[in-house]
């Protein structure tokens, strides 16, 4: 009798606790299905209606997709692939040093240096691109110097180039890279890399074998914050690109903002932005699980 | 050994070199912005000597002052909205057996993995459908959404490792839950709720994209101000003025660790 009542008044109490929590976290879900689910919906409805000069018709239409999978929009996927990819590789290359050497400094230096990553990380994005344009521009400071100097003959080019929006790209998204980085390394045990080179293993093989698998997670987490973002880019691309290579962003925005207006193109564009992201963090997770697999195999 | 000896030196030699190399290539572009802020030219080659006028022209352009406080006014709403609601969220999400808790979960942390240019297209799709007039509002609601998901992540990792014998403590000594809350459990929780407040005001003050999405003619912040201001070609008050705002980031950076140490001193 006795446990049964507090049986009950257990139950009683797990419910009013449920009951909070709906009520706590109604205004979020409410919040994320009208402002973040239901846009979804309307972009995929929107992919499949006429474009207007100004609006949209709602008169049901293939032709957009049509024009996705006929490949008219395969340039400026390949170039947006293909800057997510640089862009992720260089910020990799250029970041794990910086992250060991910060991981590795006495914690004093760790927070100063610390600091000096995050500084230009919290100033603002445009301006960190503004900046670049007065330091590459064809008048601009580098090619000032470098003709003072007798170093090149004529200013050069790099201004509306592909290359000054990986340049700019791999500025913007470094922090993104070394600050995951570092919180993996900082936990590394660096006795283990002692411990390989006491065994006779070198610099190279010690990395190779000991810090590079250890820093797994690190990698994983900064790469998804680059190269995401770098597939969606269209703020960097526009300021310091050229209207000869569009990216998929600035092709969407273009359809939606430039007129005539094509908003189901913009539509269709964007579900396979989206359906890539998608697709590229399901092939991420597979890879991750396979390594926590194969790791967990290891040790049995 | 010796060769041992070298390759340990040329590694970490080439180690701090990339470092030095790094540092010089996360600086130098704003070095020379703060630089020819004090330039007395029209175009951006060449010192002509040093000038503060174009700190005044700030002081006497209107565009400027009014994206200004639109940029303030939206990262003070959305920041406190989305931190509001970050911690009733967080506070929900710790009882982890409640009905729809994954899904919660799942519609929190996908905003995180979707390019943002996708949340201002579809925004801007969600104004049109509705036939809602672009403007200050549809901004705020922009804002408070990209925010939600980081207050409710930064103040939940914070709860996650949270210590309720203080709590289970004021209880038994009589506390009643709400005096228990905002004695025991609020204060605890006050750096997780500092730390997503300042990174919803950094990441609205920061945000160009979804802003162009979702703002209306006439409603400028200062990244599209900017944006339209480098576009148009007129740009000798943007040294000036990006000067400033990367000394604002400076304070904060300042700020936030003297933030840092009072809280850490005061609990």
């Amino acid at each position: 009798m006795e446990s049964l009542r507090s049986r009950n008044l257990e139950a009683a109490n797990l419910r009013r606790q449920n009951l909070a929590s709906h009520i706590l976290t109604a205004p979020a879900l409410l919040w994320l299905l009208l402002f973040f689910l239901v846009p979804y919906l309307i972009v995929l409805i929107y992919s499949f209606l006429t474009p207007d000069i100004y609006d949209i018709r709602f008169i049901f239409s293939l032709e957009a997709y049509r024009q996705v999978s006929a490949g008219t929009y395969l340039k400026p996927f390949f170039l947006s692939f293909r800057l997510a990819v640089f862009t992720t590789l260089a910020c990799l290359v250029l970041g794990f040093p910086v992250a060991y050497l910060i991981a590795r400094a006495r914690e004093r230096v760790q927070n100063t240096l610390l600091v000096m990553i995050i500084i230009p990380f919290w100033t603002n994005l445009i301006i960190r691109i503004f900046s670049w344009r007065i330091f590459l521009a064809s008048e601009g400071v580098l090619n000032d110097v470098l003709l003072r100097l007798h170093l090149i003959c004529s200013p050069l080019e790099i201004m509306r180039t592909d290359f000054a929006v990986i340049l700019v790209m791999v500025y913007v998204y470094l922090p993104y890279m070394i600050l995951p980085l570092y919180s993996v390394l900082q936990k590394l045990d660096f006795t283990l890399l002692h411990a390989a080179m006491d065994l006779g293993a070198n610099e190279v093989k010690a990395f190779f074998r000991i810090t590079l698998p250890l820093a797994m997670e690190g990698i994983f987490a900064g790469s998804l914050l680059v190269f995401i973002p770098a597939l969606g880019a269209y703020l960097i691309p526009q300021l310091v690109g050229n209207q000869q290579s569009l990216y998929v962003g600035q092709v969407i925005t273009y359809k939606i903002k430039n007129i005539p207006r094509n908003w189901p193109m913009a539509s269709a564009l964007s579900f396979t932005l989206l359906l890539l992201v998608a697709l590229l963090l399901f092939l991420m997770y597979l890879a991750w699980r396979r390594r926590v697999l194969t790791k967990r195999g290891e040790y049995e | 050994m010796s060769r041992k000896l070298t390759s340990a030196k040329v590694y970490k030699g080439m180690n701090l070199s990339i470092f030095t190399l790094v540092m010089v290539f996360l600086y130098i572009p704003i070095l020379i912005l703060i630089i020819f802020s004090f330039n007395d030219a029209r175009i951006i080659t060449g010192w002509k000597g040093f000038t503060l006028k174009y700190y005044a022209q700030l002081w006497t352009n209107d565009a400027i002052k009014e994206a200004f406080r639109n940029t303030m006014l939206i990262a003070a709403l959305s920041t406190l909205i989305s931190t509001v609601l970050g911690v009733l969220t967080a506070l929900g999400l710790e009882n982890k057996r409640f009905k729809g808790r994954k899904g919660l979960l799942a519609l929190i942390y996908t905003p995180l993995v979707i390019p943002d240019i996708l949340m201002g297209v579809s925004l801007a799709l969600l104004f049109n459908f509705t036939r809602v007039n672009t403007g200050m509002v549809t901004v705020l609601i922009a804002h408070i959404t990209f925010c939600l998901s980081y207050t409710v992540i930064v103040i939940q990792s914070r709860l996650a490792d949270f210590d309720y014998s203080l709590v289970e403590a004021a209880m038994d000594l009589g506390a009643r839950p709400a005096t228990t809350f905002f004695r025991i459990k609020l204060p605890l929780m006050l750096p997780g709720i500092i730390a997503a407040a300042l990174l919803a005001f950094t990441l609205s003050i920061d945000d160009f994209i979804i802003t162009f999405f979702t703002s209306g003619r006439g409603f400028d912040t200062l990244p599209i101000y900017v944006e339209g201001t480098i576009r148009r070609g007129t740009i000798t008050t943007i040294n000036s003025l990006s000067t400033l705002m990367i000394a604002f980031t400076l304070f904060l950076v300042v700020v936030t660790k003297r933030i840092r140490k009072t809280l850490i001193s005061a609990l």
